[in-house]
């Protein structure tokens, strides 16, 4: 013990963790204030004529019509997928977790689609939406439903959500690894005490994991309050310059940015546009993460885990 | 079907799956399950068979009205014409350099800043963590677009800089990753180094990079198939000449009046798919390890 004060240097530490600090400061603090610095300005994105404009680009934002309704359906959107994320993913993980045959097998089929690319998603499921030649609009022919353009509005919306639910798997395997973290005396007491399966499943499992539920709940929404490439690509166009294209029901709030950016080449407005979202993506982390402690279980007290973080 | 699983068969089971306790008052899932995980099968896997069939077929069988579910033969042209009409290979050239660039350089620096956090000390430690793992928050999104404008300011546009320099700053998450590796590991091991003189440098290379081999594996893969796919900071920063594969395939494929050729992109997102695919199922555990990680600790 007596060599500890000559074993850790402050120096050492530092050096270790300076690729991150040096990242941290320059490709993420710098584009921040460079974004902040740009949101006060009339830049284009080329010309050298820009000028300041204080916040005028903020005050617009206010009563700009196009962004509180791509905020109203991107607050939507959120709305309806992260619940469906959410008890979706956990409902995989319930019927993954009982004893089927070749159990390896299903897990794989569920899990593989999280894994592919976000462009070949979207490609393959262009394929199925097609209106005229794609599968899903056959399948459902068969049982007398008219063709549908799934990817124009105002069923687009309909057909995002249907590609991102695809990957649920993901998730899955996150609340697998929750519900076999369950103590199983747990459930087993409650079983004798003459709980059935239901009442086991909502009043032992569902506390039990409800750290990891509540975690994917928040991440998923921070997920699905930015989504953008989806949409871009779920369009009949393609390319950047097929921003243009996506469908009203998918001008979800990033997309709008998006358009400010590379459609009207308004690069002020657009940073002002990114920085209210920053800060209401923020507000929105800390206003969830205060009022709901104490409505979710954590095995480990919170000191104990602080130990744990700093040792 | 139940009453045929003998307890050997169960045991061959445990043996296999040591990681999940059966429980004693689980029976045998019935027959709805199995529809039900089937019918589920159908929607994950249904959309690949969809997209192989198409990348199969003439355009003519593609939009035949009375809808062809199979094609009459197999037709490989499309496979041709996706490689031929753009220069495919030259962009999956650059997506597999910009994806090893970055993966090995993101894997060296999240190693050695978690390593950091697990094994050294110095006033401030616990809170510079908490910083780390906060950012983690940060969407990546809303940093790509001011960026883009910062660097096409100063000529970092149409280079592969920003990947060297995204990938020497080190990932959060990689981060989390080895500091919870490195921080179960007894301090015996680096002792011994100690005491025949190493500095914390070569204690770090010589002693704990080589022992944490399935977190390197875990990291370089992820960071490899998550380059591969990506969609947005290539888009931005990239011109066609330069970009990766993921741009190409959206970008060509075209007929001369700018329509999509369906069977031919089709074709060329098989052939996109695939080493994710192959790295995938050589790789699985690698994928779920870090995917439970993940959700564990907020």
């Amino acid at each position: 013990m007596a060599r500890k004060w000559s074993r850790y240097q402050k120096r050492t530490f530092y050096a270790f963790i300076s690729p991150w600090a040096a990242g941290f400061v320059l490709l993420t603090a710098v584009p921040m204030v460079y974004g902040l610095l740009v949101s006060l300005t009339n830049f284009d994105g080329s010309s050298s004529r820009w000028k300041w404009v204080g916040i005028r680009n903020y005050l617009e934002l206010l009563g700009d019509g196009d962004v509180w309704a791509a905020l109203l359906r991107t607050v939507f959107f959120t709305v309806i997928f992260v619940p469906l994320s959410v008890a979706g993913s956990l409902g995989l993980a319930v019927v993954i977790n009982r004893r089927l045959r070749a159990v390896g097998v299903w897990r794989t089929i569920f899990f593989l689609p999280s894994v592919v690319p976000i462009v070949a998603m979207a490609i393959l499921w262009k394929l199925v939406f097609n209106k005229d030649s794609g599968i899903l609009n056959a399948i459902l022919g068969v049982f007398g439903v008219p063709h549908i353009g799934w990817l124009q509005d105002p069923t687009a919306f309909y057909a995002l959500i249907i590609l991102m639910l695809w990957g649920l798997g993901g998730g899955m395997i996150i609340m697998l690894a929750a519900l076999q973290g369950v103590p199983v005396e747990l459930e087993e007491a409650a079983r004798l005490d003459g709980a059935g399966g239901w009442r086991v499943f909502w009043n032992i499992t569902v506390p039990m994991i409800s750290p990891v539920v509540f975690f994917s709940g928040i991440t998923g929404a921070i997920g699905a309050l930015q989504v953008l490439v989806q949409p871009l690509l779920l369009t009949n166009a393609s390319g950047i310059a097929g921003v243009g294209n996506v469908p009203d029901s998918n001008r979800l709030y990033m997309v709008q940015v998006y358009q400010e950016f590379f459609l009207s080449n308004r690069f002020g407005y657009g940073s002002a546009m990114l920085w209210v979202f920053f800060l209401v993506i923020l507000g929105l982390t800390l206003l969830v993460l205060r009022t709901t402690r104490g409505l979710v279980y954590y095995e480990v007290d919170a000191d104990a885990e602080k130990e744990g973080a700093i040792r | 079907m139940t009453a045929t699983v003998t307890d050997t068969q169960v045991e061959a089971v445990r043996a296999t799956s040591p990681r999940r306790p059966w429980r004693r008052n689980d029976k045998r899932p019935g027959l709805g399950t199995y529809v039900l995980v089937l019918a589920l099968s159908v929607f994950f896997i249904g959309p690949f068979l969809w997209l192989v069939l198409a990348a199969l077929k003439t355009p003519a069988e593609w939009s035949a009205l009375p809808m062809k579910i199979l094609p009459a033969v197999p037709r490989w042209d499309n496979f041709v014409h996706a490689l031929t009409d753009m220069n495919f290979l030259g962009y999956a050239g650059n997506s597999l350099f910009l994806a090893t660039v970055y993966s090995t350089l993101i894997t060296l620096s999240s190693a050695a800043v978690g390593f950091g956090f697990a094994r050294l000390r110095a006033p401030g430690k616990g809170a510079i963590f908490l910083i780390v793992l906060s950012t983690m928050m940060i969407p990546q999104i809303l940093t790509l677009l001011p960026t883009y404008v910062l660097f096409s300011q100063i000529g970092l546009i149409n280079t592969y800089w920003p990947w060297v320099l995204w990938g020497l700053s080190a990932s959060p998450y990689m981060v989390f990753l080895f500091r919870q590796f490195f921080a179960q590991l007894p301090r015996e091991l680096e002792d011994a180094a100690i005491v025949d003189g190493a500095g914390w440098f070569r204690i770090f290379f010589s002693v704990f990079l080589p022992v944490s081999r399935p977190i390197l594996i875990t990291s370089f893969i992820l960071s490899f198939t998550w380059t591969w796919g990506d969609y947005i900071a290539p888009a931005l920063l990239l011109d066609l000449d330069h970009t990766t594969l993921s741009v190409a395939i959206t970008a060509y494929y075209h007929d001369p009046n700018g329509n999509v050729l369906p069977t031919v992109q089709a074709a060329g997102a098989v052939m996109y798919i695939l080493p994710v695919l192959i790295i995938f199922f050589l790789m699985q555990r690698y994928f779920i390890q870090s995917s439970v990680s993940s959700g564990v600790k907020g």
